[in-house]
């Protein structure tokens, strides 16, 4: 396969060249870019959750959750939490316009479910700060 | 791209498409669900445990059939939905349209192991120490 072949993806002339791109159309490369990864998500979640089964007691389960609990774990957690509430509030924008509901007021209903979006990001953060910064910020 | 591809959504087909919105809607219900009971409810916080995932606290939570019906039914919908998504992103690309038929059955069966995995894994939990 010659790279050429990939011009529509990448080359200037692309609709996918950032400078082409709406704001639509960045929403649906986020969306898209959000759900494969968390299809891979998925699989390193089962991958974790399987150490349960490895030691009597769960043993090795515990401490890989004592591992996780680290700080950059939970910040990596916290990349998670962006994604997810991303993948979800732009899902829900999708299926709303699907249903024929707000069409007539796209762009309204984009900044609003983004802004519910960015709300419940801080709500996230909030509730995992005290576990990226055991000991407080100075 | 050539100019005379057929469009996706006509390749992936239109149960594709409405299971997709049918999942995602009830993947927001399961995700709230699942946050509320794993991080809210703290079901182990009488143990006086750190606020920390033990194998213990999972076990005794997962005593209560619901618990294990939430957890199985949701992995089902995120199995479901995830690979139906990625199979409309392979079906983008000319290459994959050609083999739809190989990547049906894939498909299927990464997800079915996938789903048989992700149930015997909670089986240390389920008859754990829980009880
Ligand atoms: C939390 C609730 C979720 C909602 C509301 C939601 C919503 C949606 C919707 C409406 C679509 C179709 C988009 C379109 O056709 O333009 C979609 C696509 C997709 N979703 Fe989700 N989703 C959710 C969770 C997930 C999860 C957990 C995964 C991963 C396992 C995932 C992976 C995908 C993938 C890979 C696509 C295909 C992307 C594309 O076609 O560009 N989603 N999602």
């Amino acid at each position: 396969m010659k790279i050429s072949s990939f011009k529509w993806l990448f080359g200037r002339n692309s609709e996918f060249w950032p400078t082409n791109m709406k704001t639509g159309m960045w929403a649906w490369v986020g969306h898209r870019l959000t759900g494969l990864a968390l299809v891979a998500y998925v699989f390193l979640h089962l991958s974790f959750i399987s150490t349960a089964s490895m030691a009597e007691g769960g043993a090795d389960f515990d401490a890989l959750m004592e591992t996780t609990s680290q700080p950059l774990f939970v910040a990596m957690d916290f990349l998670l939490v962006i994604v997810v509430i991303y993948h979800a509030m732009n899902g829900l924008r999708v299926v709303l316009f699907d249903l024929g509901v707000g069409i007539r007021r796209q762009k309204l209903v984009f900044w609003v479910t983004m802004a519910i979006s960015a709300v419940l990001i801080v709500g996230g953060l909030l509730a995992i700060w005290h576990l990226v910064f055991p000991e407080g910020v100075a | 791209m050539s100019e005379q591809r057929v469009a996706t959504s006509k390749v992936a087909g239109t149960w594709a498409w409405a299971f997709q919105r049918i999942s995602a809607v009830l993947l927001i219900v399961f995700l709230g669900v699942h946050l509320y009971a794993a991080h809210f409810m703290d079901v182990g916080a009488e143990t006086g445990e750190e606020p920390l995932i033990t194998f213990d606290e999972v076990s005794l939570r997962l005593d209560q059939l619901l618990y294990i019906v939430v957890d199985y039914g949701m992995l089902s919908m995120v199995l479901l939905h995830g690979l139906n998504g990625f199979r409309t992103v392979l079906f983008d690309f000319d290459m994959f349209v050609r083999r739809k038929k190989l990547i049906d059955v894939t498909l299927w069966v990464v997800g079915i192991g996938t789903l048989i995995w992700g149930i015997v894994i909670l089986f240390p939990f389920i008859s754990g120490a829980g009880g």
